[in-house]
C-alpha cells in the first residue's frame, strides 16, 4: 500500500478550480515533487492532504487514513512545512522547538538526543536563543523543517521549503531530505523551480490545478518526443518568428542563444552553405516560413518538458 | 489526559511568552485599570472633606457655641470665618473663599431646651452642583450626629443623591467589573486572530494538539494576568477609597476568577470568529465593554429598565457580577445569600468557551 494515495481530488474557491481531479500515489520511502507556476494549486494541494481544507470531491488516505474524518491520529504521522512563516518569531530557536515537542509529546530522551541531530545536519545548534524573527531567510526554513521532523513523521509535506535558501543550504537541505528517505518516509515537496524538482524520485507537472504529466524525471525527459534546439542569429527577429510560428512549444533564453522546443514533425531543417552547420527554419501561421537561423539540435531537459506540456495544455484548452 | 495537559501546558507556555515579550499587553492589563481607577475613583470623591464654610452664631448661648463646634469637629468642613450676619458672607460666597455658611438663628437653644425642634439654616454655593450636592450630603449628615439623642436638628433642605454621584464604596465594585470586562476582552480577542494572521495557525492545526487544548492553554496566562487585576483593583480600592471588604475574600477571588472566565472566553470567541485582530478588537469592546458599562446597574439600576432591556442585561455576566462584588464587598453577604448570581456566571464560562471551541475550525478556509 502507498504511503499517501489521492484520488481524483477536487477544490474550488468561489467557483475557481484550484484543484481538478488530482491523482497521486507516493511510496514511503520516496519523495514526490509537484511541479507548477505560481497559482497552480501546490498549496491547495497540500493543505488538502494535511486536513487542512475541505476537498469538494476525491479522497484522501494517509497511510490509510482519512485526514477529513473525525479522527485526528493521522496527524501523529503527519509533517507539514507551510508556505509562509508560520514559527512564532518572538520565541527563540530552543523554545520554538520545544514548543513543537510539546505538540508531538515526545519524551525528553528521544527529543535530546533527535534536537541534536538536527540541529547539527542544519547547523543551527550556536543560534539557541536567537529569536525566530532575528534569522535569516534560510536559517528560518531550517528552523521550520527541524521542527517537523522532531516527531519523525512518517509523512512529510513541504510548501516550497527552500524557497528563499542559498545553494549551499539547499543542498544541505536535500542531504537532510535523503537520511530521512532512508527511513521509510513519504514526501512531498511543492516547488516552482525546475531544478529542485529534478531531485525528486517522481514528479507531477501540475498546472491549472490538473497533472500535466507524471512520472520520474529522466523517464519524462527520455520520453519527451519533442526536438530541441540552441538557435542563435539574430535576437529580435528570432524572438519575433518564434512569437508567430504555431510550431514553437516553448522557448528558454540560454546565454547569447535561445532554447526552443519545436512541435515535433513540423521542425524545417536546412544544410548551411558550408554543409555542415544546421539551419532551422520557423514556419508562421500564414504558411511563410523564417530565414534560416543557426541552430544546434539539445537534449531536452525536466524545464523544455514542463513549459512545452504547459504549452500543449493551453492550446488544448484553447481549442 | 497526559497528552492533553502537556499540550495545554505548553500552549499556555508559549502564550506567556508572547505576553512576557509584548509589554504593551502588560501595559495594556496593569496600566488600564489603575489610570481607570484613577479617574473613576477620584472623579466621584473630589475633596469631599475640608469644604471651606463659614459660621454665622446669632444665638450667642454656650449650646450654639458646641453645636458649631461639633458642625467643623468631624473635619469635612473647616470653619473659615466667623461672621455676624448671612449677608456679610455673600462676598465670601461669591469670591469662593467659602462653599457654605452655616446660620444658627437665635433663640435655637431655648427652642430645643423646651424639646421642641430647631432648624440650622445652610447656605450654599450652588455654582458647581456635583461639589454642592457632596456638601449638602455632609451637612445633613452632621447635623443629624449632632442632634444626638435630644430633639431632631431639621435642616430645611432635603438631601438627594444624583444617581451617578454615588461615592466610591459604591463606585469601586462597578469599576472592578468595567475594568475586568474591557481589558481581558481585549486581550484573548487578540490571540487566535494573532496566529492566524502570522500563518501559525496553519502549522498548529498539522499537528496533532486539539482544540480545546489550544483555547484552555490560551486562556490560562490570562487568568493569570486579570487576577493580578483583580487583586490590584480590589487591594486599591480598598486603600485608596476605604472600600470595605466584609465578605469572604476566598469568595471575592473566587467570583471573580469565574468572571474572568467568561469575559477571557468573550474575547476568545470572538477572536477565533472574526480572525482579524482589528475586527475583533472592534467587536470586543463593544461586545464587553458597553454591556458591562449600561447594562451592569453600574449607571442605570436595572430594576428601572423597560423589560426588554432587563432581559438583554441577563444575558451579560456583568450585571451578575456587579451584584456579587456589591454583596461580597459591601454587604458581606456569602454563598447562600449569593448563588442565584453565581450560577449563571457559571453557566456563561462553560457555554461561551464551548462555543468558542466549536467555532474554532481547524480548516483554513
Ligand atoms: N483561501 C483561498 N481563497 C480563495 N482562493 C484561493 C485560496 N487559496 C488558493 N486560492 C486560489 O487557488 C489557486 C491555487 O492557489 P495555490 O495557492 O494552491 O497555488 P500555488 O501553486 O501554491 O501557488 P504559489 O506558487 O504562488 O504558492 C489560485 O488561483 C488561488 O488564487
Ligand atoms: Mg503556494
Amino acid at each position: 500500500m502507498s504511503a499517501i494515495v489521492v484520488q481524483e481530488l477536487r477544490r474550488t474557491f468561489a467557483g475557481q478550480v484550484a484543484v481538478d481531479n488530482l491523482s497521486l500515489s507516493v511510496e514511503a520511502g520516496q519523495i514526490y515533487g509537484l511541479v507548477g507556476p505560481d497559482g497552480a494549486g501546490k498549496t491547495t494541494t497540500l493543505r488538502l492532504l494535511a486536513g487542512l481544507l475541505d476537498p469538494d470531491g476525491g479522497r484522501v488516505a494517509l497511510l490509510g487514513r482519512d485526514p477529513f474524518g473525525r479522527d485526528g491520529s493521522f496527524r501523529e504521522s503527519l509533517g507539514y512545512m507551510p508556505q509562509q512563516y508560520s514559527l512564532y518569531g518572538d520565541l527563540t530557536v530552543d523554545e520554538n522547538l520545544a514548543f513543537f515537542r510539546e505538540m508531538a509529546c515526545l519524551s525528553r530522551e528521544a527529543f535530546a538526543a533527535r534536537k541534536e541531530r538536527l540541529l547539527a545536519l542544519t547547523r543551527l545548534a550556536p543560534f539557541g536563543r536567537r529569536r525566530a524573527s532575528a534569522l535569516s531567510g534560510g536559517m528560518y526554513k531550517k528552523l521550520a523543517l527541524a521542527c517537523v521532523l522532531l516527531h519523525e513523521p512518517k509523512i512529510l509535506l513541504l510548501d516550497e521549503p527552500t524557497n528563499g535558501v542559498d545553494p549551499v543550504s539547499r543542498r544541505e537541505f536535500w542531504d537532510l531530505l535523503h537520511g530521512f528517505l532512508a527511513d521509510g518516509m513519504a514526501i512531498v515537496f511543492a516547488t516552482p523551480t525546475m531544478d529542485e524538482a529534478a531531485r525528486c524520485h517522481h514528479v507531477g507537472l501540475l498546472y491549472q490545478g490538473r497533472l500535466l504529466a507524471e512520472g520520474a524525471p529522466s523517464e519524462l525527459v527520455r520520453a519527451f518526443d519533442h526536438p530541441v534546439f540552441r538557435v542563435g542569429g539574430e535576437r529580435a527577429s528570432v524572438e519575433s518568428w518564434i512569437e508567430k510560428s504555431p510550431d514553437v512549444l516553448a522557448f528558454t533564453p540560454a546565454g547569447e542563444q535561445l532554447r526552443i522546443v519545436v512541435r515535433r514533425g513540423r521542425e524545417l531543417l536546412v544544410r548551411g552553405a558550408e554543409g555542415d552547420a544546421l539551419r532551422l527554419v520557423l514556419r508562421g501561421r500564414d504558411g511563410s516560413r523564417s530565414p534560416a537561423f543557426d541552430a544546434t539540435p539539445a537534449s531536452p531537459t525536466f524545464e523544455d518538458v514542463f513549459l512545452a506540456r504547459v504549452h500543449e495544455r493551453h492550446e488544448q484548452t484553447e481549442a | 489526559m497526559n497528552r492533553f495537559l502537556r499540550r495545554t501546558r505548553a500552549i499556555a507556555h508559549k502564550e506567556m511568552l508572547h505576553l512576557i515579550r509584548d509589554p504593551g499587553a502588560v501595559y495594556m492589563a496593569l496600566g488600564v485599570p489603575l489610570v481607570m481607577l484613577a479617574l473613576f475613583g477620584y472623579g466621584v470623591s473630589v475633596d469631599i472633606d475640608h469644604i471651606p464654610i463659614a459660621v454665622v452664631d446669632q444665638d450667642h448661648t454656650p449650646a450654639s457655641r458646641r453645636l458649631l463646634q461639633e458642625l467643623t469637629a468631624g473635619g469635612d468642613f473647616v470653619r473659615a470665618a466667623d461672621l455676624p450676619s448671612p449677608e456679610a458672607a455673600l462676598p465670601l460666597l461669591g469670591r469662593g473663599d467659602v462653599r457654605g455658611v452655616f446660620v444658627v438663628p437665635e433663640g435655637l437653644a431655648r427652642h430645643r431646651a423646651r424639646g421642641e425642634p430647631g432648624a440650622l439654616q445652610f447656605l450654599l454655593d450652588g455654582s458647581d452642583g456635583s461639589y454642592a450636592s457632596v456638601a449638602l450630603g455632609d451637612a445633613a449628615g452632621v447635623a443629624a450626629a449632632a442632634s444626638g439623642a435630644s430633639a431632631a436638628l431639621d435642616l430645611p433642605i432635603r438631601v438627594r443623591f444624583n444617581p451617578t454621584l454615588r461615592s466610591a464604596i459604591d463606585i469601586v465594585p462597578a469599576l472592578i467589573v468595567m475594568i475586568l470586562s474591557m481589558v481581558s476582552t481585549l486581550l484573548t480577542a487578540l490571540t487566535v486572530a494573532r496566529e492566524w494572521e502570522r500563518g501559525a495557525m496553519e502549522q498548529l492545526f498539522a499537528t496533532p494538539v486539539g482544540r480545546t487544548e489550544i483555547i484552555v492553554g490560551k486562556l490560562l496566562p490570562y487568568v493569570g494576568l486579570g487576577f493580578v487585576q483583580t487583586l490590584l483593583i480590589t487591594t486599591l480600592g480598598a486603600y485608596l477609597f476605604d472600600v470595605p471588604i466584609r465578605g469572604s475574600l476566598l469568595l471575592l477571588f473566587s467570583t471573580s476568577l469565574l468572571f474572568l472566565v467568561c469575559m477571557l472566553g468573550v474575547g476568545l470567541l470572538v477572536s477565533v470568529v472574526t480572525k482579524n485582530q482589528m475586527v475583533s478588537v472592534q467587536v470586543a469592546v463593544i461586545g464587553s465593554f458597553l454591556p458591562a458599562m449600561l447594562l451592569s446597574g453600574f449607571i442605570f439600576p436595572i430594576e428601572n429598565m423597560p423589560a426588554l432591556l432587563q432581559a438583554i442585561a441577563s444575558v451579560f455576566p456583568a450585571r451578575y457580577y456587579v451584584s456579587i462584588l456589591r454583596g461580597t464587598m459591601l454587604k458581606g453577604s456569602g454563598v447562600s445569600l449569593l448563588w442565584p448570581q453565581i450560577l449563571p456566571l457559571a453557566l456563561f464560562a462553560f457555554l461561551v468557551l464551548a462555543v468558542a471551541v466549536t467555532r474554532f475550525s481547524r480548516r483554513l478556509a
